[in-house]
């Protein structure tokens, strides 16, 4: 059994305001279409409540899992929101599971600060990777597409 | 307005520990063990702990010292196997403000002289308060507390 720590930050600058970046993250359908639709997946349910103490939780279906993994593939991603700062910061934990194992627990932050002409953006996730978990390397590389998602979603809403 | 900082670190602390996993592990699952380590100063008042150990389950303890603030512990549970890992994400609240956001794994290992423990603690230190040096110098105070308690 091995838990592997390490801590990762993705910097972002958007031309939109901290306000409408944190309404895509406070808004259950805005959310929804950034964070959970993806092509490739399958979503099975997702459901969030953002507050403090709040939860969000996901299951999808990995389509390539098969071929992957071997087998059907079902992920499950369960967070808790800790704190929110309306425009300036969101922290919450989260954990991972792949067929009902989980694989990851994270702590991430969230900060919004005004920059010229926008927002910079700055995720850090502190993680715990268990055995067989995607690691550092491709959870930051998640995030990374994640974070051009939400700025790909915010052209489209403009 | 307050100025917001959001500060992230990590300390680990390792302990060799006389006495078998399964033991150590109990210290932390059993309420009524840990009840007795997993407290703040003999001269601080002190609320009740609460802990409902199962992934999900929360934990929580309050105390201070006397005439100063309440520092608040409030826990969930994320990860538990039994004699090897824990993982809780906490926070802290001094009084009522939101001072830190943690996430703490514990991981327990056997060893030829009984138990590596081994601490991980990745921590969130909000708009200033608290410092990661604190909180690595409260944690040990705590392993020595739960070392006493083993002991016994």
């Amino acid at each position: 059994m091995t838990t592997t720590h390490a801590t990762f930050i993705v910097e972002r600058t958007y031309s939109a305001s901290p306000q409408r970046i944190f309404a895509a993250w406070s808004d259950p359908v805005a959310k929804r279409a950034w964070f959970v639709e993806g092509e490739g997946w399958e979503i099975e349910s997702y459901a969030v409540d953002f507050r403090e103490g709040g939860t969000e939780t996901s299951r999808f279906r990995f389509l390539k899992g098969e071929e992957t993994f071997g087998e059907k593939t079902f992920f499950g991603n369960n967070t808790v929101f800790n704190e929110i700062v309306p425009n300036e910061r969101i922290v919450f934990t989260y954990s991972m599971d792949r067929n009902g194992v989980r694989f990851s627990v994270s702590l991430a932050s969230v900060e919004l600060k005004h920059a010229a002409g926008g927002t910079r953006l700055i995720f850090t996730e502190a993680g715990a990777f268990f055995d067989g978990a995607d690691g550092p390397k491709m959870r930051e590389a998640g995030w990374n597409e994640l974070l051009q998602k939400l700025d790909d979603h915010l052209v489209e809403g403009a | 307005m307050t100025k917001r900082t959001t500060s992230h670190a990590t300390f680990v602390i390792e302990r060799e520990l006389e006495h078998p996993p399964a033991k150590v592990f109990a210290a932390y699952s059993n309420q009524h063990s840990k009840a007795k380590w997993f407290v703040g100063p003999e001269e601080w008042r002190q609320s009740d702990h609460q802990l409902d150990f199962r992934v999900g389950g929360n934990e929580s303890v309050s105390g201070g010292p006397p005439h100063g603030p309440v520092h608040k512990f409030n826990g969930e549970y994320w990860d538990i196997i039994e004699n090897e890992r824990i993982v809780i994400a906490y926070e802290m609240h001094m009084d009522d403000t939101r001072t830190s956001i943690s996430l703490g794994t514990t991981e327990f290992k056997s060893a030829p002289t009984g138990t590596r423990l081994i601490y991980t603690e990745q921590c969130v230190f909000l708009d200033g308060h608290d410092n990661v040096h604190d909180r690595e110098r409260g944690t040990q105070d705590l392993l020595n507390q739960l070392e006493t308690f083993l002991s016994i």
